[in-house]
């Protein structure tokens, strides 16, 4: 019987059953892209530490950074965005930390070449405890990408070439 | 047309309900649907250890990230997480999940409990106002799963069942009634 219903309900789930299929195809297409694509950070180091203070316990870095990025590689026609962070990685007694000093939203209509000096960060380096003095600081670009429809996945910056700081054994 | 429509049905159900045979197929094969869509369901939550595998995206804090309407699909069978993850949590006492993405992780190396701290791309501040009272930090039980792909739109549905929820008691009466009397062939 050939009602309305019974052809609507058919395009209706053609149409779905399509949008899937090309959604699935878009997704494929750039698979492995990063393998071959990969930005390259020519600069992220410490540029000045403004302050290594304690607030109620708790030790707290301030600090300033450059950094020399071409994102454009990461790019591809299925990438919406990337999500650059710069991660602070340390040590304290028992105790592995990542934190995220700074962030940046680049989309696909940005510029996609990042060159700044002395920026400042958007989250402080703040410990759990009281434990920053003296300790060594490894700075790391990651990027995450956000694709119009499909599989999310991350990289980023080898640690090796990563570079570290060490913070001042005193509060200043 | 309306009245056209569901007199017709109106019909079908009675020339349905006199058939027993044929009524018996129909409620075998509505029984069907509901059951492989349970099936489906149940299955993505094994494979992805997460206790609800699909989720839609309600508000707009992790924007141009992920909009309202965008699906994500949750993977949790990793314990492991890093900055930079966007996660789906959930607060003790609280119904809805929330999508932000990680900023700070404290790892135990004895225990290998983490302190995690999150944020929403489209908020300014940290999540900490949203956790419970007094709560400082999340930890890995909280986490209902990372988002490891992204569908645009086929949310919306979602979304407008959930403001409208007169909707959802038309859509499963109207799919109901429709496979009912529906033929094969």
């Amino acid at each position: 019987m050939h009602t309305v219903w019974v052809r609507l309900n058919a395009v209706v789930f053609f149409g779905l059953t399509a949008l899937l299929g090309f959604s699935c195809l878009a997704a494929l297409s750039k698979l492995g892209h990063s393998l071959r694509h990969k930005p390259v950070v020519e600069v992220l180091k410490l540029n000045t530490l403004r302050s290594l203070k304690s607030h109620g316990g708790y030790d707290r870095a301030l600090l300033s950074f450059d950094l020399m990025v071409d994102l454009a590689p990461a790019f591809h026609w299925n990438i919406k965005q990337l999500f650059v962070y710069v991660v602070a990685i340390y040590e304290t007694e028992g105790r592995n930390n990542q934190i995220v000093l700074w962030d940046k939203i680049v989309e696909a209509d940005d510029e996609k070449v990042i060159d700044e000096k002395n920026v400042f960060v958007k989250y402080a380096l703040s410990d759990q405890s009281d434990q920053l003095r003296g300790k060594d600081v490894t700075l790391q670009l990651q990027w995450d990408h956000m694709p119009i429809t499909g599989l999310l996945y991350m990289d980023g910056q080898a640690v090796e070439s990563a570079s570290k700081f060490r913070l001042p054994a005193e509060y200043q | 047309m309306i009245k056209d429509i569901l007199d017709k049905q109106v019909f079908e159900l009675k020339k349905l309900w006199a058939n027993k045979r044929q009524l018996t197929f129909q409620v075998l094969n509505l029984a069907m649907i509901v059951f492989s869509a349970l099936m489906i369901w149940k299955g993505l939550m094994f494979v992805t250890q997460s206790e609800s595998p699909v989720v839609v995206v309600l508000s707009g804090s992790m924007e141009p990230a992920f909009q309202r309407g965008d699906i994500l699909f949750l993977h949790n069978a990793v314990r492991e997480v890093h900055v930079g993850d966007v996660v789906v949590f959930k607060i003790k006492d609280r119904d809805i999940p929330i999508v932000h993405r990680i900023l700070k992780v404290h790892l135990d190396t004895d225990t290998f409990q983490v302190d995690l701290l999150t944020k929403g791309d489209n908020n300014r501040v940290d999540d900490r106002g949203l956790y419970a009272p007094g709560q400082l930090w999340l930890n890995r039980d909280d986490i209902l799963g990372k988002a490891v792909g992204t569908l645009r739109y086929v949310g919306m549905v979602t979304i407008a069942l959930n403001d409208y929820p007169v909707l959802k008691y038309v859509l499963v009466g109207m799919m109901g009634l429709f496979v009912l009397t529906s033929k094969e062939g």
